[in-house]
């Protein structure tokens, strides 16, 4: 272990202790926030009832369906848009106007448009998804290196192998971090539509144990929000690393 | 045409003719555009190297440019064995300054793409590879990747892409223009003994007098706004050339008649942009 690691672990240890010690003395009301000694109970027992679990796969999966959709669409329109001038002039004003609505403010008529359950959650998702995969594809695309292109043309390349060994591949450094930006919008966007709108899931489990005041199990369930988003992040850099290993990277 | 004259014909043809080449490039406020190149007509032999030099600005690169098929002319003509010019294509490979290397690619996949466009097999693509990579002296580095590479090796490793397609004429944008005055010297003698292992017919171009003796059979001097062909030169010094060739007394007078022909242009570079300088 470095001095860096030891430095991380004994800070959070640090906090924790702490947080442990007033919450001992009774500096804390348990009922706004409990301890790490009965937020760990509460999570080992979510956890052996097979309820966190169930919730986070249910959270899991709308966030996968909605990042996919988000995936595929943003890429294909960056792509083509980057490309054309004349479609990117006809559609970007309607791209850049649709952006800045948050994804929370999109929460009211997914649910008309699509009732509660999984779908409403799936659209939320696609939407805060789709626009950082979009703006990162079509800035790619759009400055993509010309003489890189002349290059391959001199050497016969033909659209086909263009676009697949030339084209894709000069983007995927800058689409990549758009992929993992979207993919944590994506996750924060599922348990704000679950807090409304679905019937599983994690953000559904906070605002239930809300109700019964069970501020342990809220706890809990935000706790593993941050855990399940921290380990999607480190997955998408690793996958990152893989795909791209040419990448020079600041060390 | 009898049977004869069409022999002499082909063999008398240059592989590359430039005849009364414009071109201009649209600016906004100005219908007729800015004139890069004006009236440019050149002829290349196969097997010959040819400089084009010529202080910055002086068009040389849109020249190649257009040969190379990534511009197209406003005027005239570009006939690579007597066929009209109209878009890149592999009998012309490019050589860029900025070495232009897929950092995606290792050196062996770099080497091989221009192989690969033609859907030659991976067992052949390897060892055409292989043999233009041991020419440029890179054997060992084929799994790297450009940007775990010096400078000097992304260069050679560039000139392999562009030879493995066995093209005719091989053009070459200043290809040395971003690296250090000894690795410049180094890459210069190896382009000397490529050339003459390859005999493939080269336009390189390049701002340095120094090169352009070292190097050329012929020399293409060219002027600036617009861009315009001022003088031709043939170097009278055989082949190989050698690190002593620079000390020759063809060399050095050649080199002194090239600086006197050139002075006024960069000496007009010079006063033009200390008068934007002073205007900005």
């Amino acid at each position: 272990m470095n001095t860096s690691t030891v430095r991380h672990v004994a800070g959070f240890a640090a906090f924790i202790g702490l947080w442990q010690f007033f919450a001992t003395v009774g500096w804390i009301n348990p009922v706004l926030l409990p301890s790490p000694e009965r937020l760990l109970f509460a999570a080992w027992e979510l956890f052996a009832e097979g309820v966190l679990v169930e919730h986070t796969i249910a959270s899991l999966w709308r966030v996968l369906v909605g990042f996919l959709l988000a995936g595929l669409v943003g890429i294909a329109f960056g792509v083509v848009l980057g490309w054309s001038r004349v479609l990117s002039d006809l559609v970007r004003p309607i791209v850049e106007s649709l952006r800045p609505i948050p994804p929370i403010a999109w929460t009211p008529i997914a649910i008309l448009w699509f009732g509660v359950g999984n779908a409403p959650s799936y659209f939320l998702v696609f939407i805060g998804a789709v626009f950082p995969v979009f703006v990162n594809t079509f800035s790619a695309v759009r400055n993509i290196d010309r003489v890189q292109i002349n290059a391959a043309l001199c050497l016969g390349a033909g659209p086909g192998i263009l676009i697949r060994d030339i084209l894709i591949p000069a983007s995927l450094p800058i689409i990549f971090p758009g992929l993992r930006i979207a993919l944590g919008v994506g996750w924060m966007c599922v348990v704000a539509a679950e807090l409304i709108a679905a019937q599983s899931g994690l953000g559904y489990m906070i605002q239930q144990n809300r109700v019964l005041l069970q501020t342990q199990n809220v706890v809990t369930g935000m706790i593993t929000i941050g855990l399940v988003g921290f380990a999607m992040s480190a997955l998408m850099s690793m996958l990152e690393r893989r795909l791209i290993p040419w990448m020079e990277r600041p060390k | 045409m009898d049977g004869t004259a069409k022999v002499i014909a082909a063999a008398t043809m240059p592989q590359l003719l430039i005849a009364g080449l414009v071109k201009r490039f649209p600016v906004r406020g100005k219908p007729e555009g800015i004139l890069a190149l004006d009236g440019i007509n050149l002829d290349v032999h196969p097997g010959e190297f040819v400089l084009l030099l010529g202080p910055s600005g002086c068009g040389k690169s849109t020249l190649l440019n257009v040969i190379a098929g990534f511009l197209t002319p406003t005027e005239g003509h570009v006939l690579h064995e007597g066929q009209e010019v109209v878009r890149p294509d592999r009998r012309r490979t490019v050589v860029f300054q900025d070495y232009a290397l897929f950092p995606w690619m290792t050196v062996q996949k770099n080497v091989e793409f221009g192989l690969k466009t033609q859907g030659v097999s991976l067992k052949e693509r390897a060892e055409v590879a292989k043999h233009f990579i041991d020419l440029v002296r890179l054997s060992g580095f084929e799994d790297r990747f450009p940007h775990e590479i010096s400078g000097g090796m992304k260069q050679r490793a560039a000139i392999a892409r562009a030879l493995a397609p066995n093209p005719d004429i091989l053009l070459m944008d200043e290809p040395f223009g971003a690296l250090d005055a000894q690795t410049r010297v180094l890459l210069q003698e190896e382009v000397v003994r490529i050339s003459a292992e390859t005999k493939k017919t080269v336009l390189f171009v390049t701002h340095s007098i120094e090169e352009a003796v070292f190097l050329g059979d012929r020399i293409v001097v060219m002027s600036a706004r617009p861009g315009r062909i001022r003088a031709e030169y043939v170097v009278p010094i055989g082949r190989p050339r050698t690190p002593e060739t620079r000390s020759l007394p063809e060399f050095i007078t050649l080199a002194q008649d090239l600086w006197h022909t050139l002075k006024p242009e960069w000496q007009d570079d010079k006063t033009k942009e200390d008068i934007e300088e002073s205007n900005s």
